[in-house]
């Protein structure tokens, strides 16, 4: 079976691009980056003596730096580097990261397997990007690559000065033939409009704005201002086609429809046709209308040039048919255009049913919230429940770096020593409060983690806690860090959470967590 | 019997390839050809392209900018230009992008060509003198301040959205759009984008909602133009076409297995004979 199955490997894509190196080679899984950069690491070796020597050195003196920079986990990147090969993606450390992207603009780096990441911002061109496959996870489902994505990552290619034109290579998969991609670069994708009304949306617009710029936002955005864009274009063909209708039926005379009208005639024919065929024609009420209109079509007919109605009349029916056609996609225009008044007013309501607003008055809920940019009714609700100032920090700590975290299919970590039932009680109230889930997202996932942190564990501690990895360990505690900033900035008068929070960030904000040398 | 014949020629194109590579790796690890004076195009001095000239024309006079253009050409070029302009004047700018790493490298980038006492970074989870005429931020962060405190940006003239075709993003985009709505009215907007096709129409949407008048610039024409070709296992290199063959022609190969396999099945497992 292996052999009828074989699925190709990156070494023969090496091979054959090996005149057009250093290669970005675009994968879309964090495992498969290490698993191609493995299989090329058994066969090749990119670097002469000289160039591993500076590699070395490089390596040594990052390391002298940071103690542990490879960690346990990492020891396979250490030896790929030394033979010219990387991989990068958000599960390294950012030192790591670093270390990488630095060893590739210096031009040690061959065939750097990397995710998408790579090709947001920071331009780090090569002589030929490479892609694995044309399909990603968007978080939800596998979808094939847009073109702006195509061509954000291919665009690495070609460096300026160096190379006469970029290289790209799509890889075609022998198991998935029909999913390999073919792009254009005058096919990307409009810009459309995000607009999202959250809580903090709505509390800022109430707090700091007027009624006159909050109507600027409801109903000028981008997203209202491109359907009624499409809608303004549909309704002026629309009338356009109205205008060639009544145009057209200028030519019918007031006998139109009367028993002489040809057009008439023509209908009755065929309606009689009809009755003929039909199974019911022995019926009485059938028979009696076919005699109807035998006799009405024995009556004389109008001497006219009747061709040019029918002919008229032809034309006014198709233009109808693209008429209605206008107004189904006019009707689905509408129903899809979102309303963002009535959004806006539904958080609204949502947020003066919890207490957060009194019309336009903000109360204490709502000024708290009203600096709080993540999970903002989950957040203060976690404050105002005295949830996290009547459990020790440890707890709170734990509590906290699960807010917002939506944890991936098969990852793990130890769970704590102490319980979250208070979290969890809060959640179910709230959502059968009506708030809806997205804007209580809080996961017991990262908890133990955030605690053994704040207690002052080593990393590598907690590596082996979870099945995490390090970037994901380091971006878990940044942004709690980032969320103890914003409940400090939000706690004002209440001196206890601010200095709560203050010190659980003090504890968090340290060693390899640390955003050193920026 | 069809199926065992396969596996057993596929086999044996399997042990060549193994003996291949036994060939080359006898001594070790396969090296790369290497080219012995690579292409060395005329780099030349740093001459602005037309379309880059044209952006800075119209920043120099004032006036908010969208800029669409391919990866590599140069934009970042358009707002360092800017920015040397704004600091010289004495005014204040803010340069937002949408990752963190890409914030603190701009933070990087910005202290060398400047001066770090002149440049600030105010990320979610840290800042970094923040007093500075030139701040980068997130765009969240630049988002909050056009509700929070506008205030503080009374002699900022300019913000730059770096990778403004975020707008796009499902989960992000509004808070470019909340920025370039409420963005204080006395600042002008420079916005860079990868080549988008409706970049006039954000231009005179923006221009109906701040009220002022948009310049688009647009560069359709990569510096380095690219080449798609496709690799076939094996390492065939294709272009287009043959790489359409070379799809219809698995499929079809597909086909007829999963075909051949069904009848196998269907005829009993005994027949296999391994």
């Amino acid at each position: 079976m292996a052999a009828i199955f074989s699925s190709p490997t990156c070494v023969e894509v090496i091979e054959a691009i090996q005149d057009h190196l250093p290669a970005l080679y675009f994968a879309f899984s964090r495992g498969r980056t290490e698993l191609l950069a493995e299989e090329l690491g058994r066969e090749w070796d990119f670097l002469t003596s000289g160039e591993k020597r500076t590699v070395r050195r490089v390596i040594q003196e990052a390391e002298e730096n940071n103690p542990g920079l490879f960690g346990p986990r990492r020891q396979n990147l250490r030896r790929l580097l030394l033979q010219g090969i990387g991989y990068h993606h958000a599960g390294l450390s950012p030192l790591l990261k670093d270390l990488v992207e630095r060893l590739y603009e210096s031009r040690l780096v061959y065939v750097l397997f990397c995710t998408e990441t790579f090709a947001v911002g920071v331009n780090f061109p090569a002589a030929s990007t490479v892609f694995d496959a044309c399909r990603k996870w968007d978080g939800q489902e596998f979808r094939p690559l847009l073109n702006r994505e195509f061509f954000q990552m291919a665009g690495r290619a070609g460096r300026r000065g160096y190379d006469e034109v970029g290289r790209v290579f799509v890889r075609i998969d022998e198991r998935f033939p029909e999913q390999t991609g073919f792009y254009r670069e005058d096919e990307v994708e409009p810009v459309r409009g995000r607009l999202t009304i959250s809580p903090n949306t709505v509390l800022s617009l109430l707090h700091w704005k007027t009624d006159a710029e909050i109507r600027r936002l409801l109903e000028k955005n981008l997203s209202v201002y491109q359907s009624n864009k499409e809608s303004r274009q549909l309704r002026r063909e629309v009338q356009k086609l109205e205008e060639k209708a009544a145009e057209l039926a200028r030519c019918f005379c007031p006998d139109r429809g009367q028993d002489c009208c040809e057009l008439y005639r023509v209908k009755l024919r065929k309606e009689l046709n009809q009755l003929k065929k039909s199974k019911h024609r022995n019926r009485s009420d059938i028979r009696q209308r076919r005699q109807e209109v035998q006799l009405i079509l024995q009556k004389a007919r109008k001497k006219c040039r009747y061709k040019i109605c029918l002919d008229a009349s032809r034309k006014i029916r198709r233009l109808e048919e693209r008429v209605h056609l206008l107004h189904k996609r006019l009707k689905q225009l509408d129903k899809h255009s979102r309303d963002y008044v009535r959004e806006f007013e539904n958080v609204w309501s949502l947020l003066e049913k919890l207490g957060y607003v009194q019309g336009r008055e903000l109360l204490p809920r709502g000024r708290f919230a009203l600096y709080v940019h993540v999970q903002e009714i989950l957040v203060t609700e976690l404050v105002f429940s005295g949830i996290i100032l009547e459990s020790p920090p440890l707890e709170a700590a734990a509590i906290l770096a699960g807010v917002d975290y939506q944890p991936g299919r098969d990852e793990q970590v130890m769970p704590p020593p102490f319980s979250l039932e208070r979290v969890e009680e809060l959640r179910r109230f709230l959502l059968e409060s009506g708030v809806p889930e997205h804007f209580c997202v809080w996961s017991p996932l990262p908890a133990a983690l955030a605690a053994a942190w704040y207690q002052g564990a080593t990393f590598d501690q907690l590596l082996g806690m979870t099945n995490l990895q390090e970037g994901d360990i380091f971006s878990i505690l940044r942004r709690e860090i980032d969320l103890l900033r914003q409940i400090e900035r939000a706690a004002g008068e209440d001196r206890a959470l601010a200095l709560l929070a203050r010190e659980l960030r003090r504890r968090l904000d340290r060693d390899e967590v640390a955003v050193v040398g920026v | 019997m069809a199926i065992v014949k396969i596996a057993k020629h596929q086999r044996k194109d399997g042990f060549v390839t193994l003996a291949q590579k036994k060939e080359t790796g006898a001594r070790g690890k396969r090296r790369p050809r290497r080219r012995r004076s690579k292409v060395v195009l005329p780099a030349g001095p740093l001459k602005l392209d037309r379309f880059q000239e044209e952006a800075i024309a119209a920043l120099l006079e004032g006036y908010t900018v969208l800029v669409a253009a391919p990866t590599g050409t140069g934009k970042t070029l358009i707002a360092e230009k800017l920015l040397e302009h704004i600091l010289a004047a004495g005014k204040g700018a803010v340069y937002t992008s949408p990752i963190k790493a890409l914030s603190n490298q701009k933070f990087r980038d910005f202290g060398q060509l400047f001066g770090p006492e002149r440049v600030g970074l105010i990320t979610g989870d840290l800042s970094i003198n923040e007093r500075a005429p030139l701040l980068v931020m997130t765009t969240e962060i630049f988002r909050n301040w056009c509700f929070a405190n506008p205030e503080e940006l009374e002699y900022t003239s300019y913000v730059i959205f770096d990778e403004m075709h975020y707008l796009d993003d499902p989960e992000r985009g509004t808070a470019w759009e909340e920025s370039i709505i409420f963005a204080p009215p006395h600042m002008k907007i420079l916005g860079l984008s990868a080549t988008v096709p409706n970049i006039q129409e954000i231009s005179s949407w923006m221009a109906e909602v701040r009220g002022e008048v948009v310049k688009v610039v647009e560069e359709r024409c990569r510096a380095v133009p690219l080449e798609i070709s496709w690799i076939a296992p094996g390492g065939d290199v294709l272009d287009e076409e043959e790489a359409r063959e070379e799809i219809a022609e698995r499929q079809e190969i597909r086909r007829w297995r999963r075909q051949r396999w069904n009848e196998v099945t269907a005829a009993g497992w005994e027949e296999l004979d391994y």
